[in-house]
């Protein structure tokens, strides 16, 4: 790795360039995917002989679910950059990711709720995986209060990479306990019966579309790290130069 | 004198210069455990069924309301920052305040529950496992209520923000507890669990301390 | 008491604070004997600064050493005294005194006896008025054995008399071989000290 490669990474202008480029091709690249897959997945996939049709959602809600802890462990990542490099766009990314990666939980619980009617009878049922999103939401929703609570972006960063880097430790803990405490109470009568595997037909597309969330995210992480860096140094001259062009 | 003795002393004269910080929560305590017959029904095996449950809920929160402010009043007296030039390492220091506001703050409330118990008719087996429970599982929430005080020091606004924060952590700790509240109730064996929150604890009060000087820090160098 | 012989070196030290250049490649060292003043406009950066020195506040760009060696492993050599009051409202003057210096009674209460504050050891900081605040914070000069010595605005609230006591008081320190760096507005008549004048970045 070279020190050039390092420099360029932590100017906020290089970014910001190159990241509107990527940003293109992550955009195309995550619509033909999601097109593709979607209408594969809700078009042309059998129909599961337990659930009907309403089992088409895992073209929606596993993707979803998977990014939505996906991008805690990618905060994490960040945080960790952000400590022993210094590096400020490792920052910029934590807060971009937050913000997208509530969304993707708040989906995947939506998404689950909904399927969760057909399937169970009832919206809300306090499974082990339901509770476990749950408790991310609210992990993401205090990440997200934290930074708006403290005034200097820098200051705002690093009590954000401390709260990620406790909360990532505690995760695993959460989640085999919540798994734990699920056991304990036996709503055996709600629970899903094993699946047998899944025919070629029903899981290509699933993976076409977990390709295409995971494009998307980045997408998403993308534009909003742009705008963090266009807010962040609005006084710059690079920046002045850019508002007066357009 | 060593600088161990002049913090513990510090702390325990503030501790008794203050003693509504150590009465409001078990009043708190008290007031939420009335509301609960008041709200459901006074039929006592109903009470008995969810008692021990309410009480623990109940101290926890008792406990954050008195955690939130753990650190403010010696952030904005500017006392928090002459500990940097102690010859100490920052966290081990925070472990010696999160210890004393432990035994000061959080084991009165442990004092009061079973006069809460009795009033929620739980049985006897069940309050003894709910004190034990409280005794070790404590330390690991004040530990991390007073994670979420020093993370948000600085914010002038930022009301129970470090509650909030923190409570999604607590998660682990109430399930072992009420793992340990069911089986009591069944009669089944506890002391496993009971151990396993024990060490939750030690872990929690031998880690957080060093989050939390982070945190400590990082407040101080964003003031003037 | 006389102290070892002490260094301070600050170099090539630059500071932004919220997209403003406060200060850049600022440098310059300090030795026992020395008094250096931080003067400039409010917002030159002149706490920072200080805060800076005092490994308060971290240091973004530059090295400050003491003796040539990192602040952190030296900050029980330095004593600080800033902005806010230093001292816990809800406890007595002579407790808070004795958990800041780590000194017994007799010698605490000397020292508040120099300060002025005779008579006032057992009352709690909230019963005293702003300037006796500033007084017992100050009484930590008397007995301190820290040989650098960064006091921010040491003379706000103080009437004449404790003026001239803390400038005798600084006189005395920088005799036994301390060294002290302070900011004021009002250049005091007594000290002889050399000067540092921040804002002139822009």
């Amino acid at each position: 790795m070279s020190w050039r490669w390092f420099h360029q990474w932590g100017s906020p202008r290089w970014f910001y360039e190159r990241a509107g480029r990527w940003q293109l091709v992550c955009g195309w690249l995550a619509l033909i995917l999601l097109v593709v897959g979607s209408l594969w997945g809700l078009g042309f996939a059998p129909v599961d002989y337990q659930q009907g049709n309403s089992y088409r959602i895992i073209y929606l809600h596993v993707p979803v679910a998977f990014l939505a802890q996906a991008m805690y462990a990618a905060m994490a990542v960040c945080a960790v950059v952000l400590f022993v490099w210094k590096m400020k766009l490792a920052d910029v990314a934590m807060q971009a990711i937050a913000v997208t990666g509530l969304a993707f939980t708040v989906l995947s619980l939506v998404s689950g709720a909904v399927w969760g009617k057909p399937t169970w009878g009832t919206y809300w049922v306090w499974d082990a995986r339901l509770t476990s999103m749950l408790i991310l939401s609210f992990l993401y929703l205090g990440l997200i209060g934290l930074r708006a609570a403290i005034q200097d972006p820098d200051q705002a960063g690093k009590a954000c990479g401390i709260l990620v880097l406790v909360g990532v430790v505690n995760l695993p803990i959460i989640k085999y306990s919540v798994e734990w405490w699920n056991t304990l109470h036996q709503p055996a009568s709600l629970k899903l019966t094993e699946k047998p595997t899944m025919p070629a037909s029903m899981w290509v597309p699933l993976l076409v579309n977990i390709l295409g969330y995971y494009i998307a995210a980045a997408y998403l992480v993308l534009g909003s790290m742009r705008a963090i860096v266009i807010g962040r140094e609005r006084r710059a001259s690079w920046v002045k130069e850019l508002v007066g062009r357009a | 004198m060593s600088i161990e003795k002049r913090m513990l002393a510090r702390e325990l004269k503030l501790a008794a210069a203050r003693p509504g910080d150590i009465f409001k929560p078990m009043w708190f305590l008290m007031l939420v455990i009335s509301m609960v017959p008041l709200a459901l029904s006074p039929d006592s095996a109903l009470l008995a069924d969810i008692g021990s449950a309410m009480i623990w809920v109940a101290t926890l929160l008792a406990l954050l309301l008195n955690t939130e402010h753990l650190f403010q009043s010696d952030f904005s007296d500017g006392v928090l920052e002459q500990w940097l030039f102690l010859d100490r390492p920052l966290a081990w220091l925070v472990g010696l305040k999160l210890i004393v506001h432990w035994l000061f703050h959080v084991v009165p409330l442990i004092c009061i529950t079973p006069i809460a118990g009795l009033m929620l008719s739980v049985p006897t087996d069940v309050l003894i496992a709910l004190l034990m429970t409280l005794v070790v599982a404590t330390p690991a929430l004040t530990c991390f209520s007073g994670l979420g005080a020093a993370l948000t020091l600085g914010s002038s606004r930022s009301g129970i923000l470090g509650v909030l924060v923190m409570m999604p952590l607590f998660v682990p700790v109430v399930i072992l507890a009420a793992g340990v509240l069911i089986r009591a109730t069944d009669g089944s064996e506890i002391l496993p669990l009971i151990a396993l929150l024990g060490a939750f604890s030690l872990v929690a009060a031998t880690l957080v301390p060093i989050a939390v000087s982070a945190a400590i820090r990082l407040n101080i160098g964003g003031s003037n | 008491m006389i102290f070892e012989p002490v260094s301070l070196n600050i170099s090539q030290v630059s500071c932004e604070r919220d997209d403003r250049l406060l200060f850049q490649n600022l440098s310059f060292a300090l030795s026992s004997g020395d008094i250096l003043r931080v003067a400039g406009p409010n917002g030159a950066g002149k706490t920072t600064l200080l805060r800076m020195i005092a490994g308060l506040f971290e240091v973004q760009d530059g090295v400050i050493t003491i003796d040539q060696e990192p602040l952190s492993d030296r900050r029980h050599q330095v004593l600080y005294i800033g902005h806010k009051p230093q001292v816990s409202r809800d406890l007595t003057v002579i407790d808070n005194l004795k958990f800041l210096t780590g000194f017994d009674e007799p010698i605490v209460k000397q020292a508040l006896i120099d300060v002025g504050l005779r008579g006032y050891h057992d009352s709690l900081v909230k019963e005293l008025s702003q300037g006796q605040g500033r007084r017992c914070a100050l009484a930590r000069l008397w007995c301190s054995e820290a040989p650098i010595w960064i006091l921010d605005e040491p003379y706000t609230a103080l009437d004449i008399t404790m003026v001239d006591t803390l400038d005798l008081k600084i006189n005395a320190h920088v005799a036994q071989g301390g060294l002290c760096l302070f900011t004021t507005h009002q250049p005091p008549q007594s000290l002889n000290f050399e000067t540092l004048e921040l804002g002139c970045v822009d």
